[in-house]
C-alpha cells in the first residue's frame, strides 16, 4: 500500500488514540485479584485500621507513637495521646517510620561481602547456615579484642549490649556525630543529676536561650515544641511567654525569639556570666537564693565583677545594633526581665547546649548559661528545670553519653594498629559523622586482620565496609523499650511492640535477639539468662507489674503486659525528680575559675568566616538520609531541600560576587568542601552556615544520588578540636575560607514555588499580622 | 465546505477510535471488557453452600457486618468445614482437595474479582446493612426505606435480603458473574441514596 | 429516615504566635494524603505538592532582622474563586464548610489554580511514582490521582467520614467502643455528635492539626461552644458582619483575621495575628 500524506496523517492519529486509548483503559496486572490469607491472624482484618501503640526510634528523643495498620500494612504514624513527653503530637522525622519499614534499599536478608572491602558488593547467605556461623566463629576468635559500637542505648537494650560486650570480652561505646555529652556533663556539674532535666516552659515567663535549637533538633524538640506552645498562648496563662536566643546562627529557635542576639561565636558563658553579674550586683536574686555561698567569698565576688557588663560587651561583640542601643544597657535590661520579674510574673528558665558547647570552651559556656538558673530559684521548680527520677528498674539505664572524640580516635589508632581485631557496628555511622582529618575510612580499609559485622538494616557509608551484614529489623518491626531521657518530671517507661512483621521479600532479624543466639552459640549464654529479647521485656514488665504502683492497675502480669501495650508504656507520676535544695558551695566560682575563650585551630585572621554547622530539622546528622520524604521537607529557615546548602548574609555575599545557586568552596586546614549558596538577611556576615548530613557517598540513591556540588558532608572539613572536659567534637569551632567556583545551579527550595500574586497589597505584612502584646 | 482530505482524516480517526475501543473491549474481561470474566482458581458453587446448606452470607464475608469491606474467607475459614467435607461427587471431590492443598501449602487463593469498585469510591458495606437490618433506619426517627428500584421496603429485612438488593440472588447462582442482576453504576447509588433521602454529597462515596 | 444527618460546619484556626515552622504538619499531610514524593527536580521546577506548606517570610536586615512562618492550606472559602472557572464541576463546596475537590470529574484545565489568591491547588503534571514496597504505605482511603488531575487540602475528608460513620451513625464512642446514647441535635454534644473531643480521641482530626506539637493548628466545628475553634469564629464572623455593615474595626486591636480578606473570599480557616513587641507602631 503506497502511504499517501492523507494516509499517514490518518494512522499516526489512529495510533496516537490507540495509544492513549490502551493506557486509558489497562487495569494492572493482578489488580483484580483477590487475595485471602491462608490463615486468619488476629491483625490482619480486612478494611479495618488497628492502632497499635509503640515507640519511634528516628531520634533519640524516642516518641510514643501510634501506627495505623491495614491488612497487614503500617499506613501512618502518629502520637501517642497518653504518651507523656509527646502527648499525641509528633515531629516529622516520626511520621517518616513507614518510609523505612517500606525503604526499598533495605539489606534484604543476612549477606557477605562479594569484592573488596567498600566495594559494596555483597551477596546473599543463609542466617543459619553461615550467617550466625560465622559470627560466632569471628567471636570466638577475636570477641576479647572486639569493638561493639551503638548509638548511645539506654533501657533494656543498653543493658543488653553491655552484658554481650562484658560476656563475650568486647568493649561497648556508644556514638553519635552530633552529641550532646557537654549539656550530659554540665547537668551533672551544676545540677548534680545523672539523669537530663526537663524545661517545664509551659509555666514560665521567661527562656533565656544558648545556642540550643531545642525547637528543632536539640534532645526532645517534641515535648519543648508543646511546651513552647502553652508558653505562648496557653489557655489560662495570663500573659504570653518572652523568648531571647543567644546564638551567632539564625536557627529556628532564633527565627521563633523575640529577640535574636547574634554574638561573636563561643562568648555564650561570657554573656551568661555578665548577667549573673548584674543579677548579683544589683541583688536581684530569687528570695532564699544565697548568692555568697554560690560565689564562695570575696574571690569569687571579685571575678564575678569582671563579667560587667561595660567589660564584656566588646568582647562577646555585642554592638549597639544587635542590642538596639547601648549593649550594656541592654544586658541589664536583660537580667532585669530574666531575674526581677519572677516574683510578679512567673519563672525564668536559661538553656543551654547546640552550638554553645561546641567550642573549645563550650562546658563553660553551658555551665554558665546553666548557673543562672540557680540564682533565679529555678532548679526544680514549677515553670523551670524539672530533674528527673532515673527509670524503674535498677540494673536498667536510663540515661547514656556519647564516646567522646578521643575515644573515637583511640579506637581508630587501634584498629590501625590492630590491636581491635573485630567491629559491630549498629546503626551507627562514623565513617560519616567523624572528622574527616580521623580518616576511619582509611583506617578500617587498610586494616591487615580486621573483620567488620554490620547489624544496621541499611547501607551507608560505614556499613559498606562491613565483611557481614546481619541486618536488624526496623523498629516497627521489632520490640523494644525506652526510659525517656529527659523524662518529663516523673517515671517514665515506654514500651515498643512489632505493629507488622517483615515483608515476604525481606529477612531480617531482631538485633538483641541475634546477641543473645551470638552469646549461646560462643557459649556465654549463662551471662544472658533470656530466652529472647521479647522474654527480658515481659520479665522487666512483670516486675514493674509485682511493684503495684503507677498508670497501670492489673490484676495479673498478663493482664499487665497487655495493657502495657496498649498504651505504649508505663508511667508512675508519684515518683518525681530528687529534691536538690541548693547549689554546690562554690559552684558559680568553679565555674569562673574554668572561664576560657574559644579556640579556633586552623586558619585564621582576615577574609575566613565562623563555620557554624548545625543539625539538619530532618535528617538530622545524616543518619535519617536515606528517607525521601526526610529529605524532601524544606528546612523551615531556608525553605532549601534535598541538597546542601551554605548560608552566607546576602550583603557581604554579594561583595564578594556570590549570588544565590553559585557553587561555593568551603575551605578549613582539614580540606574543603563544595555547596549551594543561599544567600539571606539573617546569617551574620562573619557566619557561614551548613547543615550536617549531606554527602552520604553509600547507600539508597535517596541519600546519595546528587553530585558532590550539591550534597556534601561538613564534618569531613571540623577542624578535630576538643571541647575541654567531656572531650567531645567542638564542632563550631572550625574557621573556614569561602571561594566562588564559577558553577552554579538551581536551587530545589520551596521559596518561590507560589508565585507571587498582585491583589494589591501583598507585602508580608498582610499575610503575616502582627499585634502587640496586650493589645487584644 | 471541508476539504475532502481533512474530512477523511477525521472520519479515519473516529473510525479507528471505535475500532481500538471494541477490539480492545472484545479481549478483557469485566467490568470495563465484553468478555466473560476469568474463572475462579477454584470452581465454588454458590448454590450448594447457600442454598442447600443455609450458610449465611456473613458467616464466610466476616467483614460485612463490621465494616468497609465484605472480604473473602482466609483459607482457614474454608478449612471449618473442609477438613471433614470432601465432597460427594468426583468434580466436588477436585475442587475441595484444591482448598485442602493451598491450606497445607500455606498459599493465598487468588480469587478473581467479580465486583470491583473504582479506586476513588469508597463503599461501606456495613453502613448499609445497618440501614436495611435495622428496625428503624439508622437514626432514632422512623420513616420509609426504599430498595434499589425504588419499590419500598416493609420492616426490617435480614443480612441476606440486604444483600441481595445490590449484589442479586448470589445463592443460586453456580458461578457469580458481574452485572448479572443488578447494574452498579454511580446513578444507581444516587438514585437510591435520593429516594432514601440519605446524604448525596460526592465526599460521602468519593475519596 | 437519616433525617437525624447533622449538619457540620468545619473549621480550623491557625495560631501564628505558636507557629515555629517545624514542618511536622507538612509530612503528616504528605503521609496521610498519597502525595508524590516531592523530587529534587520537582523542587527546581517549583512544583512541590504541599498541600500544607510552611511560608517563611524575612523582615529587617542583619542584626534586626526577622523570619515569620505562615502555614498555608487551602483556605475552604465560602466564595470560592476556584469555583465557578471549573467547566466540569469538579470544584464546590458543601453546605460543611470543606471546598471538594472531584477527581474523577476532574479534566485538568487547571482554571481553579489560576484563579485561587492563596495558591494552593496542585496540578499533577505526571503520573505519581513510587517504588513498588514504598506503595505499601499508600493510605487506601485517599485515591492516588493520576496525571492531569488537580488536588488540594480536603480537610481530610476521610478521617471526618470516618468519625461520622463511627460516631454519628454506628453510635460509639472511638476509644471505648461504648455505644453513645442518642439525643436530640439539639444538644449536639451530648448525642452522637462527633464533637472535638471525639476526634482527637479517635484519630479524626485532619492529620496536620493531630501532628502539630504546638497546637498552633486547631480544627473543629464552628458551631460547637465545647470546641477550640468555636470562639474564634464567632469574633472573626462578628467583624466580618461590621466590616459589611460600614461600622468601624480596629485592625490593631484583634488577633482574628482572614487570609486576604479584601477579597472578601470568607475562607474558613482563620488566622491569629502573630504577637510581637512594637507591632503596628512602625506602620
Amino acid at each position: 500500500m503506497k502511504l499517501s500524506r492523507r494516509h499517514f496523517l490518518a494512522w499516526a492519529g489512529l495510533s496516537a488514540v490507540g495509544a492513549v486509548a490502551c493506557e486509558g483503559f489497562g487495569i494492572r496486572e493482578g489488580e483484580l485479584n483477590i487475595q485471602s490469607p491462608v490463615s486468619l491472624p488476629e491483625d490482619l482484618v480486612r478494611g479495618k485500621d488497628n492502632w497499635y501503640a509503640s515507640l519511634c526510634r528516628n531520634c533519640p528523643s524516642c516518641e510514643g507513637i501510634l501506627v495505623r495498620v491495614m491488612e497487614g500494612r503500617a499506613k501512618k504514624v502518629q502520637g501517642n495521646p497518653l504518651y507523656p513527653t509527646n502527648q499525641g503530637k509528633s515531629h516529622a522525622r516520626c511520621e517518616a517510620g513507614v518510609q523505612a519499614l517500606y525503604h526499598p534499599d533495605r539489606i534484604p536478608g543476612a549477606m557477605r561481602r562479594g569484592g573488596n572491602r567498600g566495594s559494596g558488593q555483597f551477596d546473599q547467605i543463609g542466617w543459619d547456615s553461615e550467617g550466625m556461623e560465622t559470627l560466632v566463629r569471628q567471636l570466638n576468635d577475636r570477641g576479647s579484642r572486639a569493638v561493639l559500637l551503638t548509638k548511645p542505648t539506654r533501657g533494656h537494650l543498653g543493658l543488653l549490649t553491655s552484658r554481650f560486650a562484658q560476656a563475650v570480652g568486647a568493649e561497648h561505646m556508644n556514638y553519635e556525630a552530633v552529641d550532646n555529652n557537654t549539656f550530659r556533663t554540665a547537668v551533672k556539674n551544676v545540677y548534680d543529676q545523672d539523669v537530663l532535666p526537663d524545661f517545664d516552659m509551659e509555666n514560665a515567663n521567661f527562656i533565656l536561650s544558648f545556642g540550643a535549637d531545642f525547637l528543632s533538633t536539640w534532645i526532645s524538640p517534641t515535648r519543648w515544641n508543646r511546651g513552647y506552645g502553652e508558653f505562648r498562648q496557653g489557655e489560662g496563662r495570663s500573659h504570653r511567654g518572652t523568648l531571647y536566643h543567644v546564638d551567632s546562627r539564625f536557627s529556628m529557635t532564633a527565627a521563633n525569639a523575640d529577640k535574636w542576639i547574634p554574638i561573636r561565636p563561643g562568648y555564650e558563658g561570657h554573656l551568661a556570666l555578665s548577667v549573673a553579674q548584674v543579677i548579683v550586683d544589683e541583688n536581684l536574686q530569687a528570695r532564699g537564693v544565697d548568692v555568697d555561698a554560690m560565689l564562695g567569698g570575696d574571690t569569687g565576688r571579685a571575678l564575678l565583677n569582671d563579667y560587667r557588663p561595660e567589660n564584656v560587651v566588646g568582647q562577646i561583640g555585642l554592638t549597639p545594633e544587635i542590642a538596639g542601643g547601648d549593649p550594656v544597657a541592654f544586658i541589664k535590661k536583660l537580667a532585669h526581665d530574666f531575674a526581677a520579674d519572677v516574683q510578679t510574673r512567673g519563672p525564668s528558665i536559661a538553656i543551654a547546649g547546640g552550638s554553645a558547647g561546641a567550642h573549645s570552651n563550650g562546658l563553660f559556656n553551658v555551665e554558665a548559661a546553666a548557673v543562672l538558673n540557680w540564682l533565679v530559684g529555678s532548679v526544680g521548680a514549677e515553670g523551670g528545670v524539672r530533674l528527673n527520677p532515673s527509670g524503674p528498674w535498677q540494673d536498667v539505664p536510663s540515661s547514656s553519653s556519647s564516646a567522646s572524640l578521643d575515644d573515637m580516635g583511640r579506637l581508630i589508632d587501634q584498629i590501625r594498629s590492630g590491636e581491635t581485631r573485630m567491629l559491630m557496628l549498629h546503626n551507627v555511622d562514623p565513617v560519616h559523622g567523624l572528622p574527616g582529618s580521623l580518616d576511619l575510612e582509611d583506617a578500617i580499609v587498610s586494616a591487615q586482620d580486621l573483620f567488620v559485622v554490620s547489624f544496621s538494616p541499611f547501607i551507608d557509608d560505614t556499613t559498606v565496609l562491613a565483611d557481614l551484614l546481619l541486618p536488624d529489623r526496623v523498629y516497627l518491626e521489632d520490640w523494644g523499650d525506652d526510659i525517656p531521657d529527659p523524662a518529663p518530671g516523673y517515671q517514665v517507661a515506654g514500651f515498643q511492640q512489632p505493629v507488622v512483621n517483615p515483608l515476604w521479600d525481606l529477612d531480617p532479624r531482631s538485633f538483641p535477639d541475634v546477641l543473645l543466639a551470638a552469646a549461646d552459640g560462643a557459649g556465654v549464654g549463662e551471662q544472658l539468662p533470656w530466652s529472647s529479647y521479647q522474654a527480658m521485656l515481659k520479665d522487666s514488665a512483670t516486675a514493674l507489674f509485682e511493684e503495684n504502683r503507677g498508670s497501670i492497675d492489673a490484676g495479673s502480669a498478663d493482664e499487665f503486659w497487655t495493657a502495657l501495650l496498649r498504651r505504649g508504656g508505663w508511667w508512675d507520676e508519684s515518683v518525681t525528680g530528687p529534691d536538690v535544695p541548693r547549689p554546690r558551695a562554690g559552684l558559680l566560682r568553679r565555674i569562673m575559675e574554668g572561664a576560657s575563650t574559644p579556640t579556633f585551630a586552623g586558619f585564621g585572621g582576615e577574609g575566613t568566616l565562623y563555620l557554624a554547622p548545625f543539625s539538619h530539622n530532618t535528617v538530622q546528622d545524616g543518619e535519617l538520609a536515606h528517607l525521601p520524604w526526610l529529605q524532601a521537607t524544606p528546612d523551615p529557615v531556608t525553605s532549601v531541600a534535598w541538597q546542601t546548602w551554605v548560608e552566607l548574609n546576602d550583603i557581604t555575599a554579594e561583595r564578594r560576587g556570590i549570588r544565590e545557586g553559585d557553587i561555593v568552596r568551603i575551605e578549613s586546614s582539614q580540606g574543603s568542601i563544595r555547596g549551594v549558596a543561599y544567600l539571606n538577611p539573617a546569617t551574620p556576615p562573619e557566619v557561614v552556615g551548613v547543615p550536617f548530613g549531606g554527602g552520604r557517598r553509600h547507600g539508597s540513591p535517596y541519600a546519595t544520588d546528587r553530585p558532590a556540588s550539591e550534597s556534601s558532608n561538613v564534618a569531613n572539613i571540623l577542624e578535630p578540636t576538643r571541647v575541654a572536659g567531656p572531650q567531645s567534637l567542638a564542632w563550631a569551632g572550625t574557621r573556614v575560607r569561602i571561594s566562588p567556583t564559577g558553577e552554579s545551579v538551581n536551587v530545589s527550595k520551596l521559596e518561590g514555588n507560589v508565585r507571587s500574586v498582585e491583589v494589591g497589597l501583598s507585602a508580608a505584612e498582610e499575610i503575616i499580622k502582627t499585634v502587640a502584646p496586650g493589645n487584644y | 465546505m471541508i476539504p475532502l482530505m481533512v474530512a477523511g482524516g477525521i472520519f479515519t480517526v473516529i473510525v479507528g477510535f471505535v475500532v481500538v475501543v471494541l477490539f480492545i473491549s472484545w479481549f478483557s474481561n469485566p467490568p470495563f471488557g465484553l468478555g466473560n470474566a476469568s474463572a475462579q482458581p477454584i470452581a465454588f458453587p454458590h448454590t450448594v453452600h447457600v442454598e442447600e446448606n443455609n450458610i449465611q452470607c456473613e458467616f464466610c464475608h466476616r467483614n460485612v457486618t463490621k465494616g468497609d469491606a465484605a472480604t473473602v474467607p482466609a483459607v482457614e475459614q474454608c478449612l471449618f468445614c473442609h477438613k471433614d467435607i470432601s465432597g460427594r461427587d468426583g468434580q466436588a471431590q477436585t475442587e475441595i482437595a484444591k482448598v485442602q492443598q493451598y491450606f497445607a501449602d500455606e498459599e493465598p487463593i487468588d480469587w478473581e474479582r467479580v465486583h470491583r469498585l473504582p479506586d476513588h469510591v469508597r463503599f461501606i458495606h456495613e453502613a448499609h446493612i445497618r440501614f436495611f437490618t435495622s428496625e428503624t433506619g439508622t437514626g432514632g426517627a422512623s420513616g420509609q426505606r426504599f430498595d434499589i428500584n425504588g419499590s419500598e421496603v416493609s420492616g426490617s429485612l435480614s443480612i441476606t435480603q440486604t444483600c441481595s438488593i445490590c449484589h442479586g440472588d448470589v445463592g443460586s447462582m453456580e458461578e457469580v458473574q458481574p452485572k448479572e442482576g443488578q447494574s452498579l453504576k454511580m446513578g444507581t447509588c444516587l438514585d437510591c441514596h435520593r429516594v432514601n433521602n440519605v446524604p448525596t454529597d460526592c465526599t460521602i462515596c468519593h475519596k | 429516615m437519616v433525617t437525624n444527618r447533622i449538619d457540620h460546619k468545619w473549621g480550623m484556626v491557625v495560631d501564628l504566635d505558636r507557629c515555629t515552622g517545624c514542618q511536622a504538619c507538612v509530612v503528616a499531610c504528605q503521609a496521610e494524603n498519597n502525595l508524590p514524593i516531592n523530587t529534587k527536580e520537582y523542587f527546581q521546577q517549583r512544583r512541590a505538592y504541599e498541600w500544607i506548606r510552611i511560608e517563611r517570610y524575612w523582615e529587617g536586615e542583619f542584626p534586626n532582622v526577622k523570619a515569620r512562618f505562615i502555614p498555608i492550606m487551602c483556605q475552604h472559602c465560602e466564595n470560592a474563586p476556584c469555583e465557578p472557572v471549573c467547566p466540569v464541576f469538579a470544584t464546590y463546596h458543601n453546605d460543611e464548610g470543606l471546598n471538594v475537590q472531584v477527581y474523577n470529574r476532574c479534566v485538568g484545565t487547571r482554571y481553579c489554580a489560576n484563579n485561587c489568591p492563596y495558591q494552593v491547588r496542585f496540578f499533577n503534571w505526571w503520573e505519581p511514582k513510587w517504588p513498588e514496597r514504598l506503595r505499601n504505605q499508600l493510605n487506601p482511603d485517599v485515591t492516588v490521582r493520576s496525571r492531569g488531575v488537580m488536588e488540594r487540602c480536603s480537610f481530610c475528608v476521610q478521617r471526618i467520614r470516618r468519625g461520622e460513620i463511627t460516631v454519628e451513625r454506628r453510635g460509639v464512642e472511638p476509644l471505648t467502643g461504648e455505644a453513645i446514647p442518642y439525643a436530640e441535635p439539639a444538644t449536639p454534644t451530648q448525642g452522637r455528635y462527633l464533637n472535638y473531643q471525639r476526634m482527637k480521641e479517635g484519630n479524626f482530626l485532619p492529620a496536620c492539626a493531630q501532628a502539630c506539637p504546638t497546637n498552633a493548628l486547631m480544627f473543629g466545628e464552628q458551631t460547637d461552644p465545647t470546641g477550640p475553634v468555636f470562639k474564634y469564629f464567632e469574633k472573626a464572623n462578628e467583624q466580618y458582619d461590621k466590616v459589611h455593615h460600614g461600622e468601624y474595626v480596629d485592625e490593631s486591636k484583634t488577633r482574628v483575621y482572614r487570609l486576604l480578606e479584601e477579597m472578601a473570599t470568607k475562607p474558613n480557616v482563620i488566622y491569629l495575628k502573630k504577637v510581637e513587641e512594637g507591632a503596628g507602631e512602625a506602620h
